[in-house]
């Protein structure tokens, strides 16, 4: 009776606290609507922020974050926003919409390359089931052929082509926990990021006075090698959108 | 009357192309002089060549030398050589004369012309001045302390203006007494604060004669450099290494029985040289873009009338002799509504006749985002000349854009020009913004990982020993020997005869132990069992197994028995098994 007791009484105290716990970032995010539509852009986008940095995070907070940036002409600023609002299911239509209008805004425009049909695949699984997807999938091929073969050895699954099948399902099994691991590696080592300031060098080494390689411009999509940065503090080793790789200072570069 | 005329023209025709052909026979004719050296040491020998060369030389006679102060001539080494070669459709002869003088009186002489008669005309070569040199002024030590060979690097000017070309000769000195066949440039000279190019050279290094401090040396050029100063200041070439094949041709000293003609590698450097560079001045106007040198710019729009989006390039080529790799992009003012896009470089250098030449391009792309009529501002350019120490103004005149609007094209709506997304001010979801974790930090992954593992182990061991079990009769009956005796002795208890029940813990017993230790299962006496499990090693009661046994088998004859002595002997024979059970 008491288990029961103390049961029913941790039940009732989680569920009070989801609403609670969701009271605050709305009621924030109400106040920063009201000053987006009263037109005072920097106040709403320093109070969409704070949500922010207290760790709540939602579609509208990022769409509502990259309209306040436009609307005071920071544009890189908007795009990174719109993209991370693209994230949310609930909000892809508008961001995506909203994104096309800042794209069309920089002075200068990046040419990029198209992605080779393996980068898609990985950036699909990163976007889609996510590393752990990928990972319990294979994990799932793996009983599978756990199963498969225990079957047959005490009899209680018997079909033709019995071996193929489970050598087939542990190989594939294999193949896709190895693949979860790589596209973790990948998703890890690499990120997407929008420059946000008005132009940056991209050097040959990390270094103010090393040789030129590019010019990033405002809004310039780049892709940061973590592992390449390591050990230089306040810079970044770049693949610029035309495929050019470079240093950049770390300075104005909001990390996807 | 006519006939006559007519011969008469032919005749004065002849001998005018014969007078023409003789002059140009005459004019054609070259004759030259040299003197090997020209500072010479008295005691040595040097060569006077005199060439002739001409179409034909039907006559020729050998010079005659003059008397000449300083110099005596050796006349049983003169050398005569002739060559024939045929170019453009031409014949030439070219006749040689080595004439092999030796130094006799200390002083500056003068050789003087020579007289050569060819074809009929008399030639005379230009006169040579020379000095001869008393060998007693050499210092013996210093000529002995002064190495045999070595590199140095010889820059044409110490004092260059940032940009400016300065050519570093590699050169290599070495005395008469040695022979070099080869040499290998060591790769990786670094030339720190210069941008540096190798100039193309002829392929074989040819060597002349110098003096040196008195000393005869023969200087070879390597190669040959073009540099450029990235910076002002006092910069230092590092030294340039160089291994070179040779092989002494002069007696070795120390043993004059031997001749030493074996070949030997010997690895130079060349001394750090100082260039001190100067700074470019300012120019009075115009942008710099770093160019030093002789250069020409042209700038050109293409197309000059385009569409609506479409792409147009301005392409700024400089071209010229200088610094043209260091050369940078001239930034131009774009009117609003041209946007840019990423400009594009290309470049190609040429590196002959000791001058790096060549262009660059720059390729700016813009596009019109609305129409009407562009103008790109005219610009003038600086670029410092080193040869008249000045700058020189380039203008580049102004271009014109003329945009219109593709007739095809679709035209954008209102809404498509201006951000047409309102703020979503309703209830949210939220999440909470968590750190990633790596898949190989999270135990759950680890788990999933190993469990299959696991259940395969565990499945593989229960297949092995349902396997055992059914294959292996001994392993069977002994996994199976407790519970059969354990259900006989059940039996037992629930017998309603004592001697009955005797007979199944005899039973119960001889057929555990037999099953146990795989023995017959039928035939085999008390002792027999009891012996087995001795041999066995088992630790158990035997004397109370004996007793039990005993009992069994004398039951029938036994005159009164009772049920709790029964029930006593089957506690006993539980235990018995039990203690079995435990030493198997």
């Amino acid at each position: 009776m008491k288990r029961i007791f103390f049961f029913s009484f941790f039940i009732i105290l989680i569920s009070a606290a989801q609403p609670l716990a969701q009271t605050g970032p709305q009621a924030a995010f109400d106040l920063a609507n009201t000053e987006l539509e009263n037109g005072n852009y920097h106040t709403a986008l320093q109070q969409y922020k704070s949500i922010e940095q207290n760790g709540y995070q939602s579609g509208a907070l990022y769409l509502n974050m990259g309209i306040a940036a436009t609307q005071i002409d920071s544009l890189g600023l908007a795009k990174y926003y719109l993209l991370k609002a693209a994230q949310f299911e609930q909000v892809r239509t508008e961001a995506s919409r909203a994104l096309e209008y800042v794209n069309s805004q920089f002075s200068r425009q990046s040419a990029t390359l198209p992605k080779l049909p393996w980068d898609r695949a990985v950036d699909y699984l990163k976007s889609g089931p996510g590393a752990k997807g990928v990972f319990f999938t294979g994990i799932v091929f793996a009983f599978l052929a756990l199963i498969l073969l225990t079957g047959k050895w005490f009899s209680f699954i018997r079909f033709p082509k019995q071996a193929q099948v489970t050598t087939a399902s542990a190989i594939i099994a294999l193949l896709i926990v190895i693949l979860a691991f790589y596209t973790d590696y990948v998703d890890r080592r690499y990120d997407q990021a929008i420059l946000i300031e008005p132009e940056s060098r991209v050097l040959e080494r990390p270094a103010a006075d090393a040789p030129l390689v590019s010019i990033a411009y405002e809004g310039y999509s780049l892709t940061l090698d973590h592992r390449e940065s390591e050990g230089h503090e306040g810079w970044y080793y770049v693949r610029l959108g035309n495929g050019q790789y470079g240093w950049i200072e770390a300075k104005g570069i909001k990390t996807l | 009357m006519t006939r006559t005329g007519k011969q008469l023209g032919s005749f004065l025709l002849f001998w005018v192309m014969v007078f023409y052909a003789s002059g140009a026979v005459a004019q054609d004719v070259r004759v030259s002089a040299s003197l090997s050296e020209t500072n010479i040491f008295v005691g040595e020998s040097v060569v006077l060549d005199i060439t002739i060369t001409g179409p034909t030389l039907r006559a020729l006679d050998r010079p005659v030398l003059p008397e000449t102060p300083g110099l005596r001539w050796l006349p049983n080494q003169t050398s005569r050589s002739t060559n024939y070669t045929y170019q453009n459709g031409r014949p030439s002869v070219t006749q040689s004369y080595g004439f092999v003088l030796i130094a006799e009186e200390v002083g500056s002489f003068t050789f003087p012309g020579v007289e050569v008669k060819v074809n009929g005309e008399t030639y005379t070569t230009n006169p040579i001045n020379f000095k001869v040199l008393d060998p007693k002024t050499i210092d013996s030590g210093q000529a002995e302390r002064a190495p045999d060979i070595y590199v140095r690097i010889e820059p044409d000017i110490t004092d260059p203006v940032v940009g400016q070309q300065v050519i570093a000769n590699v050169v290599l000195y070495f005395k008469n007494s040695i022979e070099v066949s080869s040499y290998q440039a060591s790769p990786g000279w670094k030339a720190e604060g210069f941008w540096k190019e190798e100039l193309e050279t002829q392929q074989r290094a040819q060597a002349t004669s110098v003096l040196i401090n008195g000393i005869r040396y023969q200087r070879a050029r390597l190669l040959q450099y073009a540099l450029f100063p990235t910076k002002a200041g006092e910069l230092t070439l590092s030294p340039f290494e160089v291994t070179v094949r040779l092989r002494q041709t002069s007696r070795n000293q120390r043993d004059i029985f031997s001749l030493n003609f074996a070949q030997e590698s010997k690895e130079l450097r060349t001394l750090p040289v100082t260039i001190n560079v100067r700074p470019v001045p300012q120019p009075e106007r115009g942008e710099l873009i770093g160019a030093v040198g002789d250069f020409e710019i042209q700038r050109s729009i293409k197309p000059s009338s385009a569409y609506v989006g479409e792409s147009v390039e301005i392409i700024t080529t400089i071209s010229g002799k200088g610094n043209v790799p260091l050369l940078n992009k001239l930034e131009y003012e774009y009117p609003d509504g041209l946007e840019q896009y990423t400009p594009q470089e290309s470049s190609n250098i040429t590196r002959t006749n000791q001058k790096i030449a060549g262009f660059k391009s720059f390729i700016d792309i813009v596009i019109a985002r609305n129409e009407g009529t562009y103008t790109i501002p005219g610009k003038e350019v600086a670029i410092y000349n080193p040869d008249i120490n000045s700058f020189e103004y380039i203008k580049l005149p102004p271009l014109t854009l003329t945009a219109e609007i593709d007739p095809k094209a679709t035209t954008p709506t209102l809404d498509e020009l201006r951000l047409n997304v309102k703020p979503l001010t309703g209830l949210a979801t939220w999440e909470s913004t968590q750190a990633y974790t790596p898949l190989h930090k999270q135990p759950v992954v680890w788990t999933l990982l190993g469990l299959p593992f696991v259940l395969l182990l565990g499945a593989l061991g229960c297949k092995t020993y349902f396997d055992k079990l059914n294959n292996d009769h001994g392993f069977a009956r002994s996994r199976k020997a407790r519970a059969k005796a354990v259900q006989t002795l059940s039996q037992a208890e629930q017998s309603s005869s004592v001697k009955d029940g005797y007979h199944l813990i005899e039973q119960a017993l001889h057929q555990y132990i037999s099953d146990k230790l795989n023995l017959p299962e039928a035939g085999l006496s008390s002792n027999k069992l009891i012996e087995e499990l001795r041999k066995a090693d088992i630790d158990f009661d035997s004397k109370e197994l004996k007793r039990i046994l005993t009992k069994c088998e004398t039951i029938a004859y036994a005159p009164n028995i009772t049920q709790e002595a029964l029930t006593d002997d089957l506690v006993a024979a539980r235990e018995l098994i039990k203690q079995i059970e435990k030493a198997l």
